[in-house]
């Protein structure tokens, strides 16, 4: 008896200490065993039933939470919910809350499948020592700019909603308010569009110099390389899958891929893979798991990070898909709103919210970090460009 | 073959081994038409590890040419093309515009060398 009340008074007092984090379901949601909809299903919880968030994922878009049976007495349920269909204050910020570092994002263990390896990677990649060396090379010695980023991909990725909003100022980030420093340092490289982002572009046609916009690209010079020329950025995010399995096998597929990883890295920027969404009912869904599955061992070979957001897409409704089967759902709105649960339900924001996170993770402990040491004390940085320098003729 | 008829308005100055305007001209033919046999013979042997990629550029599009109008460049290696390539994806138009290539002689034949650089070459 002793210990039930002891049991209960710690719990009360660790769940219920904060009422900022006291939240309510606006619809009826499922309570999973971990962070992810692979983990066993624990209950179903009713639109409106308080719960008290305990901790969340590196993102936010799974959060732990406690149901007590009333205010301050027995636990009843406990678990985790997608953080997009809770109902937030606005003195919630994720920032406050803890981090999840021991829960994977998938219980891989569900499906021994082709699935099992994509079900294994992280949706927010670590950042590798290798791409350390790979800013430090093109900031040192070729001069990128730290906070230039740029995108390369199809038409999801030209996208003018694919993170080109992160110009804005009039972005809603709240209560993801804790990624503002990384949409403040790199959004204004957004502003200018990408060459190596079109529509129907491929891992073939981004080497292709008939794809390079002639007004802005040399003679020869494929639309990859003339983007790294002319902004000589530090990240790239990278997306290609949905156009090349119509025309490619994964063999090839990989070895395109890989020539794009290459021939980033020897211009000293980090090459962010995305593996893609698809649907599984779609007639090439075997071929896009073959295609995911390469993606992910490049990066594992190349030690370069890899956005899942095949995984994360999976607890979306109909895989954050637009009805074409294809492009990802928007969230009907030209800024980046992410205060209304938008990544619970369009792949499109929930994409723009990894890719922000992923940069948030590379500024902090790649780009930040080599600005702290010694040996950059000779060359300060600029953290805070009104535009960055584009050199916009060949 | 008709519209191509129409739409194509091939300037020649003959050469031996062939016309390379004419060359520059089928090899965008073959190139929109994702024709990878047609392709492999008019492609120069340097670029011949590109066939893949460039036969893939079109394919699964809806591409035509349009407008074009291909030179020889006095007696240079150098083709220039006006016009430009025409690319639907979904309801999504895009155009390619056409520009200078180099062509080399193979054999006796001209073959497609990818664009030309900047300013003329010697033969």
């Amino acid at each position: 008896m002793v210990i039930l009340l002891a049991v209960g008074l710690w719990t009360a007092r660790v769940s219920f200490a904060d009422t900022r984090f006291v939240t309510t379901p606006y619809q009826q949601i499922v309570l999973y065993k971990g962070p992810g909809t692979t983990y066993l299903q624990l209950a179903k919880i009713q639109a409106g039933v308080p719960l008290t968030i305990i901790e969340r994922n590196s993102v936010g878009t799974w959060v732990h939470v406690q149901q007590a049976r009333n205010v301050g007495t027995t636990i009843i349920n406990d678990g985790w919910v997608i953080s997009g269909y809770l109902n937030f204050d606005l003195d919630f910020h994720f920032g406050d809350v803890p981090v999840n570092t021991t829960l994977p994002d998938a219980d891989a263990d569900s499906d021994m499948s082709q699935l099992h390896d994509l079900y294994l990677v992280p949706v927010i990649p670590t950042i590798s020592d290798a791409m350390r060396a790979v800013y430090q090379h093109g900031h040192d010695d070729l001069r990128n700019y730290s906070y230039v980023i740029t995108k390369v991909g199809d038409s999801m990725t030209a996208d003018d909603l694919y993170l080109k909003p992160m110009s804005r100022d009039d972005n809603v980030l709240r209560p993801y308010d804790y990624l503002g420093d990384a949409v403040s340092y790199f959004g204004a490289s957004t502003s200018v569009d990408s060459v190596a982002a079109r529509v129907g572009m491929t891992t073939y046609t981004v080497f292709d110099p008939t794809w390079a916009d002639k007004s802005v690209c040399h003679p020869r010079e494929t639309p990859l390389d003339c983007e790294y020329r002319r902004k000589r950025p530090s990240i790239a995010l990278i997306m290609f899958g949905v156009n090349d399995l119509k025309r490619m096998d994964d063999v090839h597929f990989d070895q395109q891929m890989r020539k794009i990883v290459d021939d980033s890295i020897q211009h000293g920027v980090i090459p962010v893979l995305s593996t893609f969404s698809y649907d599984p009912a779609q007639p090439l869904w075997l071929q896009s798991v073959l295609f995911n599955r390469r993606l992910v061992k490049i990066a594992a070979d190349e030690q370069v990070p890899i956005i899942n957001l095949w995984l994360a897409a999976r607890s979306l409704p109909y895989y954050g898909l637009e009805d074409d089967d294809i492009h990802m759902k928007h969230w009907g709105f030209g800024y980046l709103k992410f205060d209304h649960g938008s990544a619970a339900y369009s792949g499109a924001a929930l994409r723009n919210l990894l890719s922000i996170r992923t940069l948030d993770e590379i500024r902090r402990t790649v780009i930040l970090n080599a600005q702290n040491s010694p040996a950059s004390a000779a060359t300060p940085e600029i953290t805070q460009p009104a535009t960055p320098e584009i050199t916009a003729s060949p | 073959m008709l519209l191509l008829g129409i739409v194509l308005l091939v300037s020649c100055t003959s050469s031996g081994g062939g016309d390379p305007a004419k060359v520059v001209t089928q090899y965008l033919q073959a190139k929109v038409s994702a024709d990878q046999k047609t392709m492999q013979g008019l492609l120069c042997s340097s670029m011949e590890a590109n066939l893949e990629q460039e036969a893939s550029s079109f394919a699964g599009l809806d591409a035509k040419l349009q407008d074009v109008t291909c030179t020889r460049q006095g007696d240079s290696n150098i083709v220039a093309c006006t016009g430009k390539i025409v690319a639907t994806y979904g309801t999504e138009q895009t155009d390619f515009p056409l520009v200078s290539y180099k062509v080399v002689q193979e054999d006796g034949a001209w073959k497609w060398c990818g664009e030309a650089d900047a300013g003329t070459e010697a033969p």
